[in-house]
């Protein structure tokens, strides 16, 4: 294997007695974007922070091709970065905030000019060079963010919650712009959200967080379908949770007896349970079926509600033991629409895509 | 909320009484002597008999009243930059700092503006006397510099308060090095703040006059000390034409501020 571009070694950093990030250690390719993931107070800002400069880690190392950062002050490390408040300079124009690294670099003046119009080509806004940022709405402001961030092509380029003032849509329509420009500028991109469409939709991996530990590092498929915990499993998409007792495992797959008393076979265990351990079954919603399919297992429930979604249904349904579960089953022709609220009737899942969770 | 306008109905009319009375006999006093500076009596004489203009032409031939008025202009000069200078640095210890103490210090900073004057006066003039300052303009500078401060500190600590750090942190990451982003940053978009200092602390020194007496000498008067000593030796209106002056130029500065502040909110 190659030496990691950027490598992130057992990096810890405490406040006082409170340990907010907890010995991390990831390697990150050149060119990935990867994203840190969870909950606010997870240890994903301070991490980035320390990348960044702004905290100095209490122990652990941060090395970009194999040299370390940690000796060098932030505005030696040639990171850009892209904050989640609004930084643009305000007393600059749109065009100097995006000159201004280049302008401290001391580059020569025809080549700032020619790398503002270019960046500011890059994130489409060529038409408000001349505005200053009080004239911008949030989205443009964090467009020219991006751009005075990269615009001294700087390897590793750090992103806080970007998005995290702007509104639903627009979030949307950025998102699909930092999509294209990690893609057209191939720049290692660090990103920090709380909000899991949004790693999804981004990331090439994600290093989801909890407590100051990554709890599972890997593809946004790795987490969805193969989750490595109940915390992963409910942070990543939607998830219903069933009580159910392990009785046996043999070879990653599980037998469980559920709430009514039924036996599950081959439902998938990570984690090594004993006999009669209580512990937690996750099914995604739309695993579930309103039609019987050989090899599936089966629970009655009784359906709260209904509706109808387009592509799918939303049904919410409650088991004889009063849990409640979301059902999301495709709306096509093979799932009759046949679910009347207060009807007493059976749904379907895959053993193989549920999960057994320690309780 | 216990005082709403809106709803004082009859009250609301005793209110704006109440007001005008409190700012006519505020103002009344500075347009009077404003009028007896061009009324044509010897005596300041109200309501004057005629106008004339003579009052501030013998002003302005008389070395004595043009020197004081210059002595005014460099010793606020001087003071308002040693006071914007001063309170920047400790507006960014006070706002930025994070140290035991740092509320005493901002109260202990801001004491001139509560502390009586004549008391101070008379503290700095025993203190300057021991170590040979008074009746210099060192001496004078740094008493009005004292003076000035808090002036200078309220604005820029309140402008720097609503400045974003984040802001000068991007300009770290961007590659400006701490000092150059202070200088290149944030000194620019809190300029609105260190300007309305720098004309604070220059008007706290030009119309200050109780420390001015203290620290005056024979050859070293500022222009409130001259106007003091005027009324006491004659009544005469060119003290009337001085004092105009004065308030004119305070005026002056107040509303290039006020307007500075309007355009920079917009």
């Amino acid at each position: 294997m190659t030496r990691p571009f950027l490598s992130i070694r057992a990096v810890r950093k405490t406040f006082g007695a409170f340990v907010a990030v907890h010995d991390v250690t990831i390697d990150v390719p050149k060119g990935e974007f990867l994203t840190f993931l969870g909950p606010s107070g997870s240890g994903k800002s301070t991490t980035l922070y320390a990348i960044a400069g702004f905290q100095d880690p209490t122990s652990g190392d941060v090395l970009l091709e194999d040299k370390s950062l940690l000796a060098v002050p932030s505005h030696k490390r040639n990171i850009g970065m892209v904050f989640q408040r609004y930084t643009l300079f305000p007393h600059l124009s749109v065009a100097e905030n995006v000159a201004f690294p280049l302008r401290v670099r001391r580059r020569p003046d025809g080549e700032v000019k020619r790398k503002v119009a270019d960046m500011l080509a890059l994130v489409r806004l060529e038409k408000f060079a001349d505005r200053y940022p009080g004239a911008l709405s949030g989205g443009q402001q964090q467009r020219v963010a991006l751009a005075r961030a990269l615009a001294y092509d700087p390897p590793i380029l750090l992103m806080d919650e970007p998005l995290s003032a702007l509104d639903k849509k627009l979030r949307q329509e950025i998102q699909a712009e930092i999509r294209r420009i990690h893609r057209e500028t191939g720049v290692t991109i660090l990103y920090v959200t709380h909000d899991q469409e949004e790693a999804l939709h981004l990331s090439d991996r994600i290093a989801l967080f909890k407590e100051g530990r990554i709890e599972q590092i890997g593809t946004g498929e790795d987490l969805y379908l193969r989750p490595a915990s109940e915390f992963v499993a409910g942070f990543i998409g939607n998830s219903n949770f069933l009580p159910a007792e392990h009785l046996e495992t043999e070879s990653g797959a599980a037998t469980v007896r559920l709430a009514d008393g039924s036996i599950v076979k081959g439902v998938k265990a990570t984690h090594a349970l004993s006999r009669g351990q209580t512990a937690r079954l996750m099914v995604r919603p739309e695993a579930f079926r309103l039609t019987p399919v050989s090899g599936n297992a089966s629970l009655a429930v009784e359906i709260v509600d209904t509706a109808f979604f387009g592509d799918r249904r939303r049904v919410v349904a409650r088991t004889g033991s009063g849990d409640e579960i979301d059902v999301r089953p495709s709306s096509d022709a093979a799932e009759p629409a046949g679910a009347d609220a207060a009807a007493s009737r059976r749904i379907f899942f895959d053993p193989a895509q549920a999960f057994l969770f320690p309780a | 909320m216990l005082l709403d306008y809106d709803r004082l109905g009859w009250l609301r009319a005793v209110l704006a009484a109440f007001t005008a009375l409190v700012a006519a006999f505020l103002l009344l006093p500075v347009v009077f002597i404003i009028l007896l500076s061009f009324g044509s009596s010897r005596w300041l004489a109200f309501p004057p008999t005629g106008w004339t203009l003579k009052w501030y032409q013998e002003l302005l031939a008389d070395p004595a009243w043009i020197n004081a008025a210059l002595t005014s202009a460099k010793i606020a000069a001087m003071a308002a930059i040693l006071s914007v200078l001063v309170g920047l640095l400790a507006s960014f210890s006070l706002v930025r700092g994070e140290f035991p103490g740092r509320q005493l210090l901002r109260g202990l900073l801001l004491t001139p503006m509560v502390l009586p004057v004549v008391v101070f006066a008379i503290a700095v003039y025993a203190f300057f006397l021991r170590i040979g300052l008074a009746g210099t303009t060192i001496g004078f500078v740094i008493a009005h510099t004292i003076l000035a401060l808090p002036f200078a500190i309220i604005p820029i600590a309140t402008a720097l308060e609503g400045f974003d750090k984040s802001i000068e942190d991007a300009a770290i990451v961007c590659g400006a090095s701490p000092l150059q982003a202070r200088l290149r940053i944030t000194l620019p978009s809190i300029r609105i703040g260190i300007f309305s200092a720098a004309i604070f602390s220059f008007l706290a020194s030009w119309d200050e006059v109780v420390v001015a007496i203290f620290m005056a000498s024979p050859t070293l008067q500022t222009l409130p000390v001259k106007i003091w000593g005027s009324l006491r030796a004659d009544l005469s209106p060119v003290v009337a034409a001085a004092s105009s002056l004065l308030v004119g130029l305070t005026l002056c500065l107040m509303i290039v501020t006020a307007l500075l502040r309007r355009r920079s909110s917009r």
